[in-house]
């Protein structure tokens, strides 16, 4: 009876020229999304990987110079494109993609590519992403929405009833029809990009785990969308009723949910201004130690620590250049303060997400979404972790150079030279993503908030088919 | 016939709840969209007002500062940072370059939450430091904001596809269509009767409900002017949705194709051809890489720190004022870095050039292909009646650019004079005041909407005068 119904239904879908036609729709779009996508990611890689060795010869070639100069003069972080970023572009269009590390500073990633665009990139792009997390479900709610409906108009409800079948049993082979279509285009498109990912160039990090996993989100995400769309379709006599119920669940799920979620969690948990930003953190710098500043009440507290603990009366005699320890001090005071500053952002995006969790309730889209950029390596996360780990890069930068300067110059000698190839020797910026075990731990919660979904729309449809 | 139907449609309408559920979704969605968009421009002029009252603070105390030094006391702060020095001046006492929010900021986002409303340009650092992106999470650059304009142009259509996706339909369905057929008018006059008198009832329930709206949010009565360009373009674009709704109901009778084909279009329009569009832009335009230009620049002040010595050489050859009138031709760390700043800048011009190059020609591109999307018509003309659209933002920055520049050229006297920053001298200092881009009122845009409207009628009606292989009351 299952096997039957499900036949039976797929047939008829397949009659549908309208079926056809969006069918064939959406499979070209994914290939052109897939194919444009591709082509972007390789050549930001390409970018990226001579950006990374142009700027390493830069540092590597400044010749002799003052270490504390060349602390100034810096050093750029790049952030890598990583290959699932092919299906999920996430936030990285809003996300900038180099940090200016200097001497004193910790900078902002810069030049997002959104900033770069006219305002039609707000309508949002054709990436694989959009395709999966917008389009699919429509097609879920084309397929399905008279799958009951439909009986009922037709007035074989009852001729259905009299098989003597329990009603479950069409019930499943209805679900399945609706099932076997998704699941064949989904499989299609995971399988088509892991091929394509695992044959290009420096793929990176790539596994087939990490795509497996975020296949498993979605088809979660459909199986949601389609039990609500069937559960709809039972519980309503009219097949246009259906169809509007239906679409209304996805217009609140897929656009009204995410931006009001956007607004409340700005009203109630605000990022300060860049401006406020910096003035904060440099009204906390100035109550601390200043590297260049000798005269300082902070900078006199420390001589007299540094000279008690050598025991020595005169920073003359220290055993190495006060201005670089000095240096090397205030430059671990402001970067405690950065840590604070930033820290509090990290707090306010954390409350943030619990807003967006909350509404999650309502919207079986949210924890999708979530969950498939983290795995994609495209969230906000992954761009805090890149940040951060430019951040560690900068303060080792920093004390490389400034235990350099104190080490091997006298107090006063301001006009000391590190040697030319003295730079080389810093080690390059390497960044490792987190791994998957460690994302899907941090994005647990929206694993659950996905399983509740499941549980709950699956129950809701159990019942509802019970008492047809 | 148009009395009777209109009596007709209103006593249906009334008995169907469906006036009743359209205000009350109205009021709701307006009035949290406007809200929501209140809220961020009162954020805006919040923080604006508080970095202009910290500069006067900090002017203040800059003022006590250059009286001390002028009377010869001791101060205690950092040497370098004494207002008397005019690069101390120029670098710890910038203004604030802000852009006011225009009166109707609140109706879209557009690009406000991308970009910052207020810089302090500096004369250390260069233009490319000044980072004009806001901080935001970008999460929520991803979701996009719920403002009156995504309920314009992205809600309301879906509202008036609920409202007549079944106009014809449902009297075939319900077995009223061959009555209908016997009487003296042609469908689709008919069709168009009902169509147009719920446009009438949409729009009369859009304008009431905005405008109360608007009245309990006390929007600034002096700007009724922009917000009769609002409800206008709002009224187009309604229009245009009225009239595809016309077509579709007069080609295809069954309620759920109908449905379907209309809610296609609206994927089309809404989501599919703006991406489409500004993936071609992209595709057709490239931005060059940032990291190319970074690159560059690096290169570029490598070799302008190496001879910074010949530059200021130069420089100076070039400005024989300077030699003339200063008596004690000392130099600092600053003479030669504002030299050399001047030549990486002009260096680097025709990079930097080349994104603004590439971003109008982008720009270009879109409002030649806006027309195939009447949604990028309205989101685009709603921004730039808010003041939020790209190319406000890009306004404001070539302002503050100029204003950096206008800040830095005022500076260069003192310092190759070697002049002393004086109290008599805080008045003169530069100020920085946006001007807003000129508004046409979005009269163009309701044209093309207006005219995209009527085609989609001529293209109805002139199917009426077409022979039809199918009857529209015989079976299928």
């Amino acid at each position: 009876m299952i096997a039957k119904t499900c036949i039976k239904e797929l047939k008829e879908l397949m009659r549908d020229g309208r079926i056809r036609t969006a069918f064939l729709i959406v499979i070209v779009l994914l290939g052109v999304a897939i194919w444009i996508s591709a082509r972007q990611y390789q050549s930001i890689n390409e970018q990226y990987q001579s950006a990374k060795t142009t700027e390493r010869s830069v540092w590597d070639d400044q010749g002799e110079k003052n270490p504390h100069s060349a602390a100034h003069y810096g050093t750029y972080a790049f952030k890598p494109k990583y290959p699932l970023s092919l299906l999920d572009q996430g936030v990285d269009k809003y996300a900038g993609s180099s940090i200016f590390l200097e001497a004193h500073k910790r900078n902002e990633a810069q030049f997002s590519v959104a900033a770069d665009q006219t305002g039609l990139a707000r309508f949002g792009d054709l990436t694989p992403d959009f395709i999966l997390l917008f389009i699919i479900p429509l097609f879920i709610i084309l397929l399905g929405y008279n799958s009951f409906t439909k009986e009922r108009e037709m007035g074989t409800l009852t001729l259905l009833k009299s098989l003597g079948a329990p009603s479950w049993k069409w019930a499943l082979g209805k679900w399945l029809a609706l099932f076997f279509p998704i699941l064949a285009i989904t499989v299609l498109l995971f399988f088509l990009a892991g091929i394509l990912l695992s044959n290009l160039q420096d793929f990176g990090v790539f596994n087939w785990t990490s795509l497996l996993m975020m296949f498993v989100v979605y088809i979660g995400y459909y199986v949601a969308f389609i039990n609500i769309v069937l559960f709809i379709s039972l519980k309503v006599k009219k097949s246009g009723i259906a169809l509007v119920l239906s679409l209304s669940i996805w217009i609140l799920a897929c656009l009204v949910a995410p931006k009001a979620a956007s607004n409340i969690a700005e009203a109630k948990h605000p990022y300060p201004t860049r401006q406020e930003f910096a003035a904060n953190v440099l009204k906390d710098k100035q109550e601390g130690l200043d590297g260049h500043d000798p005269w300082s009440k902070e900078s006199k507290l420390l001589e007299q620590k540094v000279l008690a603990e050598y025991g020595v009366d005169s920073i003359h005699k220290l055993p190495f250049n006060f201005d670089g320890y000095r240096m090397q001090k205030g430059e671990e005071h402001e970067a405690e303060v950065y840590l604070k500053h930033y820290k509090y952002l990290k707090e306010q995006f954390s409350e943030q997400s619990k807003v967006y969790k909350g509404l999650a309730m309502i919207s079986p889209y949210l924890p999708t979404r979530f969950m498939s950029m983290a795995i994609a390596q495209t969230d906000y996360n992954t761009h805090w972790d890149f940040a951060d780990a430019a951040e560690t890069y900068r303060i080792a930068t920093q004390k490389f150079l400034n235990d350099n300067f104190a080490q091997n110059s006298t107090y006063g000698e301001w006009s000391y030279r590190a040697d030319a190839d003295f730079w080389k020797q810093l080690p390059v910026f390497e960044y490792d993503p987190p791994e998957l075990k460690t994302i899907l731990a941090q994005n647990s919660s929206n694993l659950w908030i996905l399983t509740i979904w499941l549980a709950v729309s699956f129950s809701l449809l159990l019942l509802t088919t019970k008492n047809i | 016939m148009l009395r009777y139907n209109f009596i007709y449609e209103l006593r249906l309408l009334l008995r169907s709840r469906w006036i009743q559920l359209l205000s009350l979704l109205l009021l709701l969605l307006f009035g949290f969209s406007v809200f929501n968009g209140m809220g961020k421009v009162e954020k805006r002029r919040d923080d604006i007002a508080a970095a202009r009252k910290e500069v006067s603070a900090s002017d203040q105390a800059m003022l006590k500062l250059l009286d001390s030094v002028e009377r010869g006391l001791d101060v205690s702060v950092s040497p370098w940072t004494i207002p008397s020095s005019p690069m101390a001046v120029a670098n710890y006492y910038p203004r604030v370059a802000a852009m006011d929010p225009q009166p109707m900021a609140f109706a879209s986002t557009g690009q406000a939450d991308l970009f910052t409303h207020y810089v302090k340009p500096t004369a250390s650092g260069d233009d490319f430091s000044l980072n004009f992106t806001e901080m935001t999470s970008p999460v929520q650059l991803l979701f996009g904001s719920f403002d009156l304009a995504f309920v314009i142009v992205y809600l309301l259509p879906l509202l008036i596809i609920a409202f007549t996706y079944n106009i014809l339909s449902s009297e075939k369905e319900s077995g009223s269509l061959r009555l209908l057929a016997s009487q003296p008018i042609s469908i689709q006059k008919w069709v168009f009767h009902k169509l147009i008198l719920r446009f009438f009832w949409l729009s009369l329930l859009v304008t009431v409900s905005l405008l109360l709206v608007f009245f309990i949010m006390g929007i600034d009565p002096l700007h009724w002017n922009a917000v009769f360009s609002l409800l206008g373009l709002t009224l187009c674009y309604m229009l245009f949705w009225f009239a595809l709704a016309f077509l579709v109901n007069l080609l295809s009778n069954s309620s759920a194709k109908n449905a379907v084909s209309l809610l296609g279009l609206w994927v089309v329009f809404v989501l599919l051809v703006p991406s489409v569009l500004n993936q071609l832009g992209n595709t057709l335009y490239p931005m060059p890489p940032r990291t190319l230009m970074i690159n560059e620049m690096r290169l570029q002040k490598a070799e302008a720190t190496k001879q910074q010595d010949k530059i200021l050489d130069n420089y100076l050859r070039d400005h024989p004022e300077y030699a003339i009138n200063d008596s004690t031709q000392s130099r600092s760390f600053w003479h030669g870095y504002m030299a050399s700043q001047k030549l990486v800048k002009e260096a680097l011009a025709p990079i930097v050039g080349s994104y603004e190059e590439q971003l109008s020609k982008q720009q270009d591109w879109t409002r030649k292909m806006q027309w195939i999307s009447p949604a990028i018509i309205a989101q685009e003309s709603l921004n730039s009646l808010a003041g939020t659209s790209t190319q406000d933002y890009e306004a404001y920055r070539k302002q503050v650019v100029q204003f950096a520049e206008l800040w830095r050229a005022h500076f260069m006297p003192f310092l190759f004079n070697n002049t002393l920053f004086t109290t008599n001298d805080h008045d003169a200092l530069p100020q920085f005041q946006y001007q807003p881009l000129q508004q046409n009122g979005g009269i163009q845009a309701m044209s093309i909407l207006l005219l995209m409207a009527l085609v989609l009628l001529g293209l109805g009606f002139a199917m009426q005068s077409a022979p039809r292989q199918k009857g529209i009351l015989s079976d299928q």
